[in-house]
């Protein structure tokens, strides 16, 4: 058998949601094909979708071989302490009463914290770098203003790419850009209503 | 003539001084990201949504339409000059365009190129002033069962002709389907997988998935295989064209213009598909076909004229029945939705300014992009000189704050992450995203009209086969399906695309 790892993975993919969609979809009334309730809807799509998956499985066995690239083993073990690392940071954060508690922001701390443990491993830097950078923008807007954000997330990205650790004064020189210039366009044209300064 | 009277009240919209403006605006984007690899029209147009709505929905439109037709005039620059394709539409300008500037006639490569996308340009936005109406009157007596039919050839078609398998395209068009199921269900008010998000029960968000799959996953995607630029060959040399090359390219352009045109129609369809299809169609039936491979002008002036058409013509199916034809159209309803319009058949009546104002403005940006391109083309290759490791961060940056200053939520922020993770799995399992974009916007629409069909036939799923629009429509996508199953047919599309 000639295995197609990535069909096989996406149809596995496909069913898994299809399947879980489905039990969810118990909550909700199916009503007649006449008059259809809100859960009608989503039966069908969820069907198919199980449908199009049992498909791509049953031609995945066959049409292979197209492995996915080969992961180390520190890659895969960074990616699996990032995910538990991640969910425990946000569920400490939660407990936690204050900022880390207050809104999205456990679930932010919790990404964040396990982008960063997933990007320890070299290969995995240009993934979830820049997730974390995302991630952090979201997590220090308020806070501590809109260019604190633009800074810290400029800086965090940068690390996903080598040259940039070479040369530090860019990377200062692109903060500086940028917060100069999203300044002009979001804050004086825009007028979005945004903390500039940090909120002490 | 009803048909100038409208162009004229069009003109008086698209001249106004802030439309004028925005026009440019967008050209210029559209220019600069067509000439910068890495970064594509439908991640630009997301990250700008959020701008726009402090704007009329007209000037949005006329703005992010003239990113995307923008685009396809500065995508030939780098492919002409560097053998690098701005845009995936501008791939098969390398292939003789570049032979062309090894030749030393870059600079005729490039005349013929903005020349013949201006052409292409005018002859397409008189096509969509001319179908609107036209396609309009025949939407209107549509019923909720052909509709969805109809929405069904769509979604079949943008799957089919997607790039890799079928199956696992139609399967991103459903997933994409069930994502825009999230939220409350309009016809009852229940909350439907919301798991008590508050901000779940408007639905995912449009923009994030957008800005996520196509801004966020880009930017890894370039991150992760290191930049590859090449030295640009000698100089630009003379913009003018000598006779003999003007007569070539005279029949490509309208063979181009042609099929751009169709090919821009097609659901699925848009300028990456009609330059391909140009291309291959140059290399069969055009007089200097023995010469392709060496630097031949009818392969750069076909292909170009076909992009430009088609990008301009892929609005027609969304201006006229409100059903996207790709990524960038469904970005384009998005803008709509949010502008508080819903894109349909009375669009055209309700919205006059829009219409009118946007084809207006079409052909004014076609103007304004030959300026913009012809003589200002050394501007535009500088900009290369500006290496992707500046670019990503202000990207990620503009994401963020655009994103951000949707609702003024950080959810929508951490919510775009999750797709950027999710879009990166996906160009590894080989899913393609664009289906699932179209598939989220057109599901609830969708469910919709199913849901009103069936409560009209009393529950008899005949009615989709009984009535003859749908009966056609749900016959094209069949034969669609069937074809693409043949394995001649299916080796043919994918040898196309992968040229």
């Amino acid at each position: 058998m000639k295995l197609n790892t990535k069909d096989l993975l996406s149809a596995g993919l496909f069913i898994v949601f299809a399947v879980v969609a489905l039990w969810l979809n118990q909550d909700h009334n199916l009503g007649t094909a006449r008059r259809m309730g809100p859960g009608y809807m989503p039966m069908l799509t969820f069907w198919l979708l199980i449908g199009l998956g049992s498909i791509v499985l049953a031609t995945g066995l066959f049409s292979g071989p197209d492995p996915l690239a080969k992961w180390t083993s520190a890659e895969i073990g960074f990616l699996i302490a990032g995910a538990v690392v991640g969910v425990a940071a946000g569920m400490i954060a939660a407990r936690i009463p204050g900022f880390p508690s207050s809104g999205w922001n456990a679930l932010g701390i919790g990404m964040f914290v396990g982008c960063l443990v997933a990007a320890i491993p070299p290969g995995w830097r240009a993934l979830f770098l820049p997730s974390a950078a995302f991630t952090l923008f979201g997590l220090v807007l308020e806070p501590l203003g809109f260019l604190v954000a633009i800074t810290l997330t400029v800086i965090c990205s940068a690390f996903a790419d080598r040259e940039h650790l070479e040369r530090p004064l860019g990377v200062a020189g692109l903060c500086a850009f940028l917060c100069a210039l999203c300044w002009a366009i979001f804050i004086r044209y825009l007028d979005i209503r945004v903390p500039l300064w940090p909120q002490l | 003539m009803e048909l100038i009277a409208n162009l004229a009240h069009g003109f008086g919209v698209a001249l106004t001084f802030n439309n004028l403006l925005f026009c440019l605006i967008g050209c210029i984007i559209g220019t600069a990201i067509g000439v910068l690899p890495g970064i594509g029209p439908v991640a630009t147009i997301s990250l700008l949504l959020p701008i726009t709505f402090g704007q009329p929905a007209t000037t949005a439109i006329i703005m992010l339409a003239g990113i995307y037709y923008g685009a396809q005039y500065g995508g030939s620059t780098t492919a002409i000059l560097l053998n690098l394709p701005g845009e995936v539409s501008s791939v098969v300008t390398t292939l003789e365009g570049y032979k062309m500037a090894r030749r030393g006639r870059a600079g005729a490569a490039l005349t013929v190129a903005a020349v013949a996308s201006f052409f292409a340009g005018c002859v397409s936005t008189v096509l969509v002033a001319a179908s609107g109406p036209l396609l309009t009157s025949v939407a209107l007596s549509f019923g909720p069962a052909d509709y969805f039919s109809l929405m069904l050839l769509g979604l079949i078609i943008s799957a089919v002709l997607a790039q890799g398998s079928v199956v696992k395209s139609i399967g991103m068009v459903v997933f994409g389907v069930a994502l825009g199921l999230v939220g409350t269900d309009v016809q009852t008010g229940q909350q439907r997988f919301t798991f008590g998000i508050p901000e779940l029960s408007d639905g995912v968000g449009f923009v994030s998935i957008a800005m996520g799959m196509f801004g966020i996953a880009e930017i890894i995607l370039n991150l992760e295989k290191p930049e590859a630029r090449s030295v640009m060959s000698g100089k630009v040399g003379s913009l003018m064209m000598t006779r003999e090359e003007v007569r070539r390219s005279i029949p490509s352009v309208l063979r181009g213009t042609t099929v751009g045109s169709l090919l821009g129609i097609l659901p699925g369809g848009g300028a990456a598909l009609a330059s391909f299809g140009s291309y291959m169609m140059e290399r069969k039936v055009s007089k200097g076909r023995h010469e392709f491979g060496t630097g031949a002008i009818e392969g750069v002036a076909g292909p170009e004229s076909a992009n430009n058409a088609a990008s301009q013509t892929s609005f027609i199916p969304l201006l006229t029945l409100g059903i996207p034809a790709n990524a960038v159209m469904a970005l384009m309803v998005g803008a709509l939705i949010i502008q508080g319009i819903q894109p349909g058949p009375r669009m055209v009546e309700a919205q006059p300014d829009l219409f009118w104002g946007l084809i207006a403005s079409m052909w004014l940006g076609n103007l304004m992009l030959l300026i913009i391109n012809l003589p200002m083309i050394g501007v535009w290759v500088k900009l290369l000189a500006v290496p992707y490791r500046h670019m990503y961060p202000s990207i990620l940056v503009f994401c963020a704050i655009g994103v951000y200053s949707l609702q003024n939520n950080v959810f929508d922020v951490y919510q775009t992450v999750f797709f950027g993770l999710f879009g990166y799995l996906c160009s590894k399992l080989r899913l393609e995203p664009a289906p699932m974009l179209i598939g989220f916007v057109l599901g609830p629409m969708m469910e919709e009209h199913l849901r009103r069909a069936m409560l009209l036939s009393r529950g008899d799923p005949m009615v989709f086969v009984q009535r003859p629009i749908s009966a056609t429509m749900l016959a094209i996508g069949a034969i669609a399906l069937i074809a693409m199953l043949m394995p001649n047919i299916r080796k043919g599309k994918d040898k196309a695309l992968q040229e």
